[in-house]
């Protein structure tokens, strides 16, 4: 049985899954500005399951993430306001600006990176599984992947590799339904991701990622399984993206209202706030006042990103093995 | 100490010193050990040439059969490297790139940079290259020129056995992923490699035999064939320069316009198709860093620009050779 | 079988494409159930309910996981034809429990005489809530399954269609199950097999795989063979489904009492679960349960959590949803010869 939430464990949950729906709410509010360069994909939605997982996680277990990965760092704790700064190109960010949004990565937290290519993290996420297997340490990996890339063959070889040498993974089906703006159930030939797991010998269970407590208590089940070395597990967390694919993404290909209704009905936050103080775990003080930090913290980083240096010319040289 | 062993036994010989000195120094690919879970002998392959063979019985858990999953092994030895282990994966034959090149150019060789130098990534992928096998068109292309053109990758290319023992070790000791080519025809060439361990640094040129006429840089198995073409011309008068760059990424450009400054004449030898090759690469180099010093418009030797056939009798002619390399002398020394 | 009723006879079927996907599969190797197979058990329940004499059969819609499966077998053009004396109702569907209570009250609306459910305890929990007393076939797809039965398709087909167009008498081929009826703060809700208190704190992931969770047990039947949480009060004193009583079971931790108890409470899993007391469970006798907290289990998933403030009130009710008895009714079909002759020809 997975360990009670004791208080400070919840206004953590609250506290991070806050985090990244304002710090997302934020980037979706300035990049219609123009301000910010490139691409970005948005996160808003889906923090009860990035929140749930990597709560059961250290420093030492790494997590390989998606284009749509703001939130898997956040939960993994990369610094958002370093964050904030590399989504803005400065000297300040994450990865010195020279990463953006899909290559944000912090490997000191185990933070492998979000991931440009689809299905990129799957082979890397067994290699750090491998290595800690080989060390004979109990650290585990997690690969955050979308229903898309579900139908990769990257994220099948990983499955397979991961079965073979009974490596403690735990693979993540994000499935918030779209590919960019083709449907799951178009997309993918069975009806669960989950299902495919019985062909690489593993456990397949889904969870429902609106609610934090759901994929919390599953994911602490696949992690404990994992550390104790008895193999990789794949997670479906059903959930939704508030945001279209890319920011600017119209999304008419979704039906009318849909979000509306999922953010009024289903909502993780929401869902949670109301559970807790219901039941007097905490007070709606507590939610407010995490509600009023974060939100400080979040213009802080905005404020501050936009007036961080630009990189140095210099620094289009650096940091690359061979400069000719 | 030195002492006469093949190409084959160098690269098993710097595996095994490099197991010994450092536990985080893996060997994982397609039968490696050759015969996980099958019925027969363990490390009954070595490899599918051998070439891991006894690596298993010495080093236990380290050395790894894989499932043939290019993308999912090749990922996982980048992953493994970015958490402290320093893998050695062999791709078997490098035109099976096709099916893992993701891995190796969008994650390995971008980590370091686009992650603001917070990464390191000492992976190393070892595969087997070149024509002469009559392997036809999906076993037998040399491709280092593909990886050369990825920012982030090393490549490297051994011409001998002691440069591949040296190359090796440093291929395993470097903090960046690395490309290491081992030309299959030169798997039973000997040659006098010292017993300990010893390393070959990257970048830097060997200049094979010196000359004042025409220099000539070679790739890999070319290198070879340039001195047996060197040595019919030193018979004509004409003495050649070989240069071996070793790796094409990074490039000894220095060492290679040093010796055209001097020759004034430049030969390039390479095993693969001309366009966007080592051979086209050298000689834009020269041509714009050394155009003054020419004294003969500059000759590639490739192979042409189609797949590598199967029929002896087509791929013995795709396969430049030293004749065509003494041609390519003789035509840039009576340019007038 | 052969008479022309004034309106036809509809039955309608509904497979739940969710069930058997929980984390049992993670924590104890539980079965994942193919929806395939879901699929071709509605296509032979259609032929042995066809072949009993129904003339239209009404199928839950869903997105994509079984329906297709399912017209593509009929040869239908889509889920909105009709094809053979087989519609699709037409309704939202939104991949939760809603679909099976949209889908029982149109098919009740419909008229069905008779549904077919394929799916776990869970599901047919689900349908019970709605279906009042139109006889259910209770058919097992789900993992954690006391209340339907493991069956061939078929046949469960055939004997739903002599009950449906009334060619076997209710008398001879249905039985009454009992049900628990569960009261929390307002909310009523029922329970087919147990209802289980258990020290969870959230619904979380929903299943019970943990003895040490499990409180307090309250069952309408349990058999001694049977898998779940009421295996524990099967391995007790096991109560028939035809028993005028259920059996509450009050439960402890192990080192506290010397009574204990070993039973398959999820598949992969045999527990040791300490037993404090039991006692028979009277039949509109409410129990009364106050001033604790966690989770309340209704047939195998958490669906309610409580606190210590919450009224809590359980009570057994002989009358619970009716059930097609298969052995029973294939029997009378035999003693009153009712498959001799012309099966399958209505004319």
């Amino acid at each position: 049985m997975t360990s009670p939430l004791n208080r400070e464990a919840l206004l953590q949950a609250y506290r991070t899954m806050r985090i990244i729906r304002d710090f997302e709410e934020r980037v979706h509010v300035d990049f219609a500005t123009g301000e910010i360069p490139g691409f970005v994909h948005l996160y808003a939605g889906e923090e009860a399951s990035a929140t749930g997982i990597c709560m059961h996680l250290n420093r030492k277990d790494y997590i390989a993430s998606t284009h749509r990965g703001h939130g898997h760092c956040i939960a993994k704790g990369v610094d958002p306001v370093s964050m904030m700064a590399e989504i803005w190109g400065k000297a300040t960010g994450t990865c010195k600006g020279k990463g953006g949004s899909m290559h944000i990565a912090d490997l000191e937290v185990g933070m492998l990176g979000a991931n440009g290519i689809v299905g990129g993290g799957g082979p890397l996420i067994c290699g750090t599984a491998l290595a800690s297997k080989i060390r004979g340490e109990n650290n585990v990996g997690v690969c955050f992947f979308g229903d898309g890339a579900s139908n990769q063959g990257t994220i099948f070889e990983a499955m397979n590799l991961a079965s073979v040498w009974k490596l403690p993974v735990i693979f993540v089906a994000e499935n918030n339904g779209y590919a960019e703006a083709t449907s799951s159930n178009f997309s993918v030939a069975v009806d669960n991701i989950a299902d495919r797991a019985s062909a690489f010998g593993m456990p397949g269970v889904i969870v429902d990622g609106f609610d934090f407590f759901a994929v919390y208590e599953a994911a602490g089940e696949a992690i404990k399984r994992a550390r104790e070395g008895h193999g990789p597990t794949l997670l479906e967390v059903k959930l939704s993206r508030y945001y279209g694919h890319f920011e600017g993404d119209q999304q008419t290909y979704r039906a009318p209202g849909e979000v509306q209704k999922l953010r009024e009905t289903k909502d993780c936050l929401m869902q949670f706030a109301k559970r807790v103080t219901s039941r007097g775990e905490l007070s709606a003080a507590d939610i407010e006042a995490i509600d009023a930090e974060v939100k400080a913290m979040i213009d802080a980083s905005v404020v501050k990103a936009k007036a961080d240096p630009l990189p140095a010319p210099s620094e289009l040289m650096t940091d690359v093995y061979v400069s000719y | 100490m030195a002492r006469k062993i093949t190409y084959q036994q160098a690269i098993n010989e710097a595996l095994d010193q490099e197991m010994t000195r450092d536990p985080s120094v893996i060997v994982m690919g397609e039968d490696v050990a050759g015969g996980a879970g099958s019925p027969g002998e363990d490390d009954a392959w070595g490899g599918v040439l051998g070439v891991t063979k006894g690596l298993y019985a010495k080093h236990p858990g380290r050395v790894m059969d894989t499932p043939i999953s290019e993308s999912g092994y090749i990922g996982a030895a980048v992953g493994a490297a970015c958490n402290g282990l320093r893998p050695v994966a062999e791709l078997m034959f490098i035109d099976f790139m096709g099916v893992c090149f993701d891995q190796i150019f969008n994650q390995a060789a971008k980590f370091r940079y686009m992650f603001g130098g917070k990464a390191k990534t000492p992976v190393v992928i070892r595969a087997m290259y070149g024509a002469g096998f009559r392997a036809a068109a999906q076993h037998s292309q040399c491709l280092y020129n593909m990886f050369t053109h990825v920012p982030g990758l090393k490549v490297v290319v051994p011409s001998n056995p002691y440069d591949a023992k040296g190359l090796l070790i440093q291929s395993i000791r470097d903090n960046d992923p690395v490309i290491f080519l081992e030309h299959k025809a030169l798997y039973t060439m000997e040659g006098d490699v010292p017993a300990e361990s010893y390393i070959v640094p990257f970048g830097e040129a060997a200049v094979v035999q010196e000359g004042d006429d025409v220099t000539i840089v070679a790739i890999g198995r070319m290198v070879n064939y340039a001195k047996e073409a060197a040595a019919n011309l030193r018979k004509k008068g004409i003495q050649c320069e070989i240069i071996d760059p070793r790796t094409t990424s990074p490039l000894d450009t220095d060492t290679i316009l040093e010796s055209v400054e001097r020759t004034g004449r430049l030969v390039v030898v390479d095993e693969s198709s001309p366009r966007c090759s080592m051979a086209s690469d050298i000689s834009g180099f020269i041509a714009q860093e050394a155009f003054g010093a020419l004294k003969a418009p500059i000759q590639m030797v490739t192979a042409p620009h189609v797949p590598v056939p199967f029929a002896a009798s087509l791929e013995d002619l795709y396969i430049p050779s030293p004749a065509r390399i003494e041609e390519a002398v003789m035509k840039v020394k009576e340019y007038r | 079988m052969s008479s022309s009723p004034a309106r036809p006879t509809r039955v309608g079927i509904i497979a739940n494409p969710a069930s058997g996907r929980d984390i049992r599969r993670l924590t104890s190797r539980a079965s994942v159930f193919p929806n395939a197979e879901k699929a071709s058990m509605i296509v032979r329940a259609i032929a042995g309910l066809q072949a009993a004499g129904v003339h239209e059969v009404l199928l839950m819609p869903d997105k994509g996981s079984i329906s297709p499966l399912v017209y593509r077998a009929l040869d239908m053009n889509g889920p909105s034809t009709e094809g053979q004396g087989v519609r699709f109702l037409d309704m939202t569907v939104s991949e939760t429990i809603q679909d099976t209570l949209t889908a029982t009250e149109a098919m009740r609306d419909a008229g069905v005489t008779a549904i077919i459910v394929l799916g776990g305890d869970g599901t047919h929990r689900a349908v019970s809530l709605r279906s009042g007393q139109i006889p259910l076939l209770a058919l097992s797809t789900g993992t954690n399954n006391a209340f339907p039965e493991m069956r061939e398709a078929t046949v469960a087909g055939l004997a739903t269609g002599l009950i449906a167009t009334g060619a076997v008498p209710p008398a001879a081929g249905l039985r009454r199950n009992k049900v628990l009826q569960v009261h929390c703060d307002g909310r009523d809700d029922i329970a087919l097999v147990d209802a289980c208190f258990t020290g969870h704190e959230y619904i979380g992931s929903r299943a019970v795989w943990d003895s040490a969770v499990v409180e307090e047990l309250f069952v309408t039947f349990a058999a001694a063979d049977g898998i779940g949480l009421s295996a524990i009060a099967g391995q007790l004193e096991p109560v028939s489904r035809t028993a005028q009583h259920g059996l509450h079971v009050r439960c402890a931790p192990v080192g506290d009492t010397p009574r204990r108890v070993h039973a398959a409470i999820a598949p992969g899993l045999v527990s040791e679960i300490g037993v404090r007391e039991y006692s028979h469970l009277v039949p509109h006798e409410p129990v009364l349960i106050e001033g604790r907290s966690g989770t309340i289990a209704l047939d195998g998933e958490r669906e309610i959590e409580y606190h210590s403030r919450s009224r809590i009130e359980v009570k057994l009710d002989p009358n619970g949803p009716v059930t097609v008895d298969v052995a029973a009714t294939l029997t009378y079909a035999a003693q009153h010869r009712l498959m001799r002759g012309y099966v399958g020809d209505a004319a």
